[in-house]
C-alpha cells in the first residue's frame, strides 16, 4: 500500500516488531537461570517489497521466527560424556567405601594372618604352656571374625546397591515417560508449524537427566519426533510412547532390570545404573571371590598340617578351621575356628607332650604357595593393591570426565547461555527502535492532520 | 568468540578442587600417614602390609630369644654344678684309690659319693617353668628315677626329642639336650654308670682305680657337651643385636613407604587455604554487575 497509510502501517509494524523482540529479551532474561533453557533470539527480515513500475516499496519488517540458539552436537557429545561421567562416579563412591576395608596395614585380615602365624612361633619355646596355646586360638579366632566380618560389609554393600537399581529405574520411567508426552507436544506443534523452543529445552533437559541414570542414544525420526534407546537397543521412547522397565529378584538376590521379558542388565554400559551393576555384578564378588580363596586356602592348609601332628593328649591332630566349602565360594563368611580347647592344638610331632615339631609345619604354611601360587600375604597384599589401583584410576577418570562435562558446558554456554550484558544492550536497541517507530507514527498522524485539513485551516488537529 | 556467560560452575569447580587439596593435606597432617587409604598409593599400600608383616616376625623373634634365654643359661649352670659335683666325686675316688684306707674310712668316701649321686640325680631333674630340661620332649617327665636294680643306678624315663625355635627366617636354634646324650649316654660317656661303678667298686674294694679312671672320662664327655648350650646362647645373642637392627630398619621403611612428610603437609595446607581465599575472593568479584546496573 502507498502513501501516508502505507507508511503508517510501516511504522505499526515496527511497533510490533519491537514490542515482540522485547518480549523475546525479557524472557531470556527471565530464563537467565533456567537449566538447560536456550535463549531465543528474534529473527526479523524486511517485509517482501511492492513493486510499481519502476519502484520497489518496502513494507516495513516482519518477525519470522523466534529462533532457540541451540548445537545438537553438542547436546549429543553432553549426553554421551554424561554417561560416562555417571557411570564411572557412582562406581568410585562405592569403590571407597569398599577399600575402607583394607585401610590399614597394622590391623585387618594382612595384620591378622601375621599375628597368627607370629603366636605359632611364639608357642614353641613352651609348646605345653595353656596360656601360650589360647593366644593362637584367640589368634585365630580374631582372624576368621575379619573373615566374617569383610565378606558381610561386601554383601551389605551389594544389597544396598539393589535399592539403588530399583530407584534408578523407577526414576528412569518417570523421566521417559515425560520425554515421551513432550515428544508429543511438539509434534502436534511442529505440526502446525509451529516453533518448539521451550519444550525442546525441557526434552533435551530430561534426556540429560536420563543420561545420568542410564546409556541413551537419540535419534531424530521425521517431524521433530525422537526415538531413544539404550546402547544396546533396548527401545526406551518411540512414537510418542515409552516403554517402562521393571526389576523382579534375580537369582543370588540381585534386582534385573527387565524391558518386557528380557534381561537387560548386563546390557548396560552408560549412567549411574551402569556403574552400580559394574560394582555390584563384578567388582564386589571379585574383591569377595579372592577373600573366599585365601579363607580357604589358608584353612585348608592349616588343617592339613595340624593333623601331621598330636595334641597335648597324644591324639593326632584335627581341624584347625571348619572345613571350607567345595569349590570355595563363601568360605570367607563361614571361616570359624575348629576347636575351642587349647590343648587340641597339634604341637608335637612325635607324640610325645613338649615336643614342639608340629608347630614348625604349621609355621610353614605362611611361607608356602597355598592360595593360588601365592603365599596368604603375598595374595592378600596383591588384593589390597588391585583395591587401591582400580579406586585411584577411577578417581583420575572421573577427574577427566568431569573436566571434559565442564569444558562442553562451557562450550554449550557460549552457544546457549543468556548473557544479562547482551540482553541489556538489546533491550536498549529495541527501546530506542520503539521510540523512533512511535516518532514516526505521530509525526505520520501529524502529516494526516495535515492532508485532511488540506486548504482549510486547522479544522482537524 | 562469544564465551559462556556463566563462569560460576568452572569457578566452583575450582574452589571444590582447592578445599579438596586443604582436606587432604589436614588428613595427612592428622592422621601421620601419607597413605590413608589404599588408593592414595597402591604400591605403598600393598609394601605397607609386607612390612608389618616383617615387623610382626621380628618383634616375635625377639621374644623367642630372651625366652629360650632363660631356658639355656638355667640348663648350662646345671651342667656346671654337675660338673663340679664330679670333680668332688673324682678327687673321692682317687683318695678311695689309696690301698692304706680301712673298711670304715672308704665307706665314709661311698656315702659321700652316694650323696653325689642323689645330688646329681636332682640337678638332671631340673625344671624351668614348669618343664624338665633334660627329659628330651617329654618334657612333663621326671627325666631320672633312682633303681638300684639298674646297674647305672637310676632309669632314663625321658626321651631323645630335640625342640628347635625360630629365632629369624628359616633360622632355628636347638633347645635342648635330652638326658640320654649328657647324663647316660652310651658306653664309657655314661656319667651315671661311671658313677655308679665307682661306688660298687669302692664298696667291694675292687677295680677302683679303674673306675676313677671311667669317671673321668664321661665327666670330660659331659664338659664337652657343655658346648652346646655355650654356643645356642652365643648364636642367640649375635641374632638379638642383628634383629635389634633389622627392627630399626623396618620401621624406617613403614616411615618411608606411609609417613605423612609433615613439613610437605603443611606446606600443601597452607597453599591449599591462600588457593581457596584467592578462589573465594576471584568469584565474589566476579560477574555481579551486568549492563543493567547502568541503564537509568
Amino acid at each position: 500500500m502507498s502513501g501516508l497509510f502505507g507508511s503508517l502501517s510501516i511504522a505499526l509494524s515496527g511497533l510490533s516488531v519491537s514490542q515482540q523482540e522485547m518480549e523475546t529479551s525479557s524472557n531470556n532474561v527471565a530464563n537467565a537461570n533456567t537449566p538447560g533453557y536456550s535463549r531465543e533470539s528474534a529473527e526479523t527480515a524486511a517485509g517482501a517489497p511492492v513493486v510499481y513500475g519502476p519502484l520497489s516499496i518496502g513494507t516495513g519488517v516482519v518477525l519470522q521466527k523466534i529462533e532457540s540458539l541451540r548445537d545438537p552436537i553438542l547436546e549429543i557429545q553432553l549426553n554421551q560424556e554424561t554417561q560416562q561421567q555417571s557411570s564411572l562416579n557412582t562406581q568410585l563412591g562405592q569403590l571407597e567405601q569398599l577399600q575402607t576395608q583394607f585401610s590399614s596395614s597394622t590391623s585387618g585380615i594382612g595384620a591378622d594372618i601375621s599375628n597368627f602365624f607370629n603366636s605359632l612361633q611364639q608357642l614353641a619355646p613352651d609348646p605345653t604352656n595353656l596360656a601360650l596355646r589360647q593366644s593362637v586360638l584367640t589368634a585365630a579366632g580374631t582372624l576368621a571374625t575379619d573373615f566374617n566380618n569383610a565378606s558381610s560389609s561386601l554383601q551389605t554393600q551389594a544389597s544396598n546397591l539393589n535399592l539403588s537399581v530399583v530407584e534408578d529405574v523407577s526414576q528412569v520411567n518417570t523421566l521417559t515417560s515425560e520425554i515421551a508426552s513432550i515428544d508429543q507436544q511438539i509434534s502436534s506443534l511442529q505440526d502446525a508449524n509451529e516453533e518448539a523452543g521451550p519444550l525442546v529445552d525441557q526434552q533435551t533437559n530430561l534426556i540429560r537427566q536420563l543420561s545420568g541414570l542410564i546409556d541413551v542414544d537419540v535419534v531424530q525420526t521425521g517431524a521433530g519426533g525422537i526415538e531413544l534407546t539404550t546402547s544396546s537397543g533396548t527401545t526406551l521412547v518411540a512414537g510418542g510412547q515409552s516403554f517402562a522397565l521393571t526389576t523382579a529378584t534375580g537369582a543370588g538376590g540381585n534386582q534385573q532390570i527387565l524391558a518386557g521379558a528380557q534381561n537387560i542388565t548386563s546390557t548396560l554400559t552408560g549412567g549411574s545404573l551402569a556403574g552400580t551393576i559394574a560394582i555390584r555384578d563384578q567388582e564386589i564378588p571379585g574383591v569377595t571371590g579372592q577373600l573366599d580363596q585365601l579363607a580357604a586356602g589358608l584353612s585348608t592348609a592349616l588343617n592339613t598340617a595340624n593333623k601331621t601332628g598330636f595334641d597335648l593328649n597324644g591324639n593326632a591332630g584335627g581341624n584347625l578351621f571348619t572345613t571350607p566349602p567345595t569349590g570355595g565360594t563363601g568360605a570367607a563368611a563361614a571361616m570359624q575356628v575348629a576347636i575351642t580347647d587349647p590343648s587340641l592344638l597339634a604341637a608335637s610331632s612325635d607324640g610325645t607332650v613338649g615336643s614342639n615339631g608340629n608347630l614348625a609345619v604349621l609355621a610353614a604354611v605362611a611361607n608356602q604357595t597355598v592360595v593360588n601360587g601365592n603365599t596368604p600375604i603375598d595374595f592378600y597384599s596383591n588384593l589390597v593393591f588391585q583395591v587401591g589401583n582400580t579406586t585411584s584410576n577411577t578417581s583420575a577418570d572421573v577427574d577427566a570426565f568431569t573436566q571434559i562435562l565442564q569444558q562442553l558446558q562451557d562450550q554449550r554456554g557460549s552457544v546457549s547461555g543468556v548473557s544479562l550484558d547482551e540482553e541489556a544492550s538489546n533491550i536498549v536497541q529495541y527501546q530506542t527502535a520503539y521510540q523512533a517507530s512511535a516518532r514516526v507514527v505521530s509525526t505520520i498522524d501529524a502529516m494526516l492532520a495535515d492532508a485532511v485539513n488540506l486548504g482549510i485551516d486547522a479544522a482537524v488537529q | 568468540m562469544r564465551v559462556n556467560p556463566n563462569p560460576m560452575p568452572d569457578l566452583l569447580a575450582s574452589l571444590n578442587q582447592t578445599e579438596l587439596a586443604a582436606q587432604q593435606a589436614a588428613l595427612q597432617i592428622s592422621s601421620g600417614r601419607s597413605v590413608n587409604e589404599p588408593s592414595d598409593n597402591p604400591t605403598a599400600a600393598a609394601l605397607l602390609i609386607q612390612n608389618n608383616d616383617e615387623a610382626t616376625f621380628n618383634a616375635g623373634y625377639l621374644q623367642n630369644l630372651s625366652a629360650i634365654n632363660g631356658q639355656l643359661s638355667t640348663a648350662d649352670s646345671t651342667l656346671s654344678s654337675v660338673g663340679s659335683a664330679l670333680q668332688q666325686a673324682l678327687s673321692l675316688g682317687i683318695e678311695g684309690a689309696n690301698g692304706t684306707l680301712s673298711d670304715s674310712d672308704r665307706a665314709a668316701i661311698v656315702n659321700q659319693l652316694q650323696g653325689i649321686q642323689s645330688q646329681i640325680i636332682s640337678l638332671a631333674n631340673t625344671s624351668y617353668q614348669g618343664n624338665y630340661l633334660f627329659a628330651g620332649t617329654a618334657s612333663g617327665t621326671i627325666p631320672y628315677a633312682a633303681n638300684s636294680a639298674d646297674p647305672s643306678g637310676v632309669t632314663y624315663q625321658g626321651n631323645t626329642g630335640v625342640n628347635q625355635v625360630s629365632v629369624g627366617a628359616g633360622y632355628q636354634i636347638e633347645i635342648n639336650q635330652p638326658g640320654s646324650q649328657l647324663f647316660s649316654a652310651a658306653g664309657t660317656n655314661n656319667v651315671f654308670l661311671a658313677l655308679n661303678n665307682l661306688i660298687t667298686s669302692l664298696q667291694q674294694n675292687s677295680g677302683i682305680e679303674t673306675a676313677v679312671t671311667s669317671l673321668n672320662t664321661a665327666s670330660s664327655y659331659l664338659s664337652a657337651q657343655r658346648v652346646f648350650y655355650g654356643n645356642a646362647m652365643s648364636q642367640a645373642e649375635t641374632q638379638t643385636t642383628y634383629l635389634n637392627a633389622a627392627k630399626l630398619q623396618i620401621a624406617q621403611q613403614q616411615t618411608a613407604l606411609g609417613g605423612a612428610d609433615m613439613a610437605a603437609a603443611a606446606t600443601n595446607l597452607s597453599q591449599a587455604q591462600t588457593d581457596t581465599q584467592a578462589a573465594l575472593e576471584a568469584i565474589s568479584k566476579i560477574g555481579q554487575d551486568t549492563l543493567f546496573d547502568y541503564l537509568k
